[in-house]
């Protein structure tokens, strides 16, 4: 696998959409590119945020902040 | 305004083209912050600390984000609403995991909002329904984006329509085959399954799909 084919496989990897198959060797690829690959990887999650933000926020409702403070609240105390 | 107004009369090579465009499209991905605000990367900082007022912040902050995500993943208020809280709470227990070498607090946040959401789907058995719901949608509009985007009523963020410019400049059964794996969490083959489209096309969808919107998202990568 040249980094160009690898480059390919790490944006579907980042998205969960390599199959079990191509795994294998998108890791060795991994291994023989290194830095290289890791910074690569990097770079493509920012895909992630990328179509988070495409999204239109969605209201949520205000006990959702009132019951997660209480529940640290809770466990800090604890 | 037109191209040649931005670009050097003298050279109008790609290079320029490309660094003219990026002067009047947005450079900032995450929402603006309010002068003096603490960055994310000082509120995770903070979280990692055990300060509960930062998560308050960066609750307030990505909560609509997060929950867009939940959503679109989902399709039901109530799941999304309990699923965000425990999102938030997994932000909290494992924002020791965090690091700034392995990129941006928003992008750590919606992988784990992401997997989260896809888990949840699944472990709840609602991915019948939701598929149904889904089915029910392709049918009507094929592209969930395109959707979302003609929705006229909707304000839009710069970065939003920055993003959704280049995601709709993909052809239809591109955006699709994305949309199926990243907010279906469905493999390849799932994918090939449900459109009905030989393996091989819905791979070669998705990877000139991605890279289209990789490439297209050069200008912003380093706010990203």
């Amino acid at each position: 696998m040249n980094f160009e084919q690898f480059q390919n496989q790490s944006r579907l990897y980042v998205i969960g959409a390599l199959e079990p198959e191509e795994i294998d060797e998108f890791e060795k690829a991994r291994k023989k590119f290194g830095k290289k690959a890791e910074d690569f990887i990097t770079k493509c999650y920012a895909l992630h945020e990328a179509f988070a933000l495409s999204l239109r926020p969605a209201k949520s409702s205000d006990a959702i902040k009132e019951r997660l403070m209480a529940m640290l609240k809770a466990k800090k105390q604890s | 305004m037109a191209r040649s107004e931005l670009t050097s009369t003298r050279r109008k090579s790609k290079k320029r083209v490309r660094i003219a465009q990026s002067r009047v499209v947005p450079r900032t991905i995450a929402p603006a912050l309010k002068p003096g605000a603490p960055s994310d990367f000082e509120l995770m900082k903070g979280i990692q600390a055990g300060d509960a007022d930062a998560l308050s912040q960066l609750y307030d902050r990505y909560n609509g984000i997060l929950k867009a995500l939940i959503l679109r993943v989902i399709h039901n208020e109530a799941e999304a609403d309990d699923l965000l809280q425990e999102i938030f709470m997994e932000i909290w227990n494992q924002a020791k995991n965090f690091s700034e070498q392995k990129g941006k607090p928003l992008g750590w946040m919606v992988t784990l909002a992401r997997r989260r959401a896809i888990d949840g789907l699944r472990k709840k058995q609602a991915y019948a329904r939701a598929e149904e719901r889904l089915q029910n949608e392709t049918e009507q509009q094929p592209d969930a984006w395109v959707h979302n985007a003609t929705e006229e009523e909707i304000v839009l963020s710069d970065t939003r329509v920055l993003i959704r410019k280049v995601i709709m400049s993909l052809p239809p059964a591109q955006q699709q085959a994305i949309d199926l794996a990243f907010f279906r969490g469905m493999s390849q083959r799932e994918i090939a399954a449900k459109t009905n489209t030989p393996l091989g096309t819905v791979k070669t969808r998705l990877e000139l799909g991605l890279k289209k919107i990789y490439d297209g998202l050069k200008d912003l990568r380093d706010e990203l």
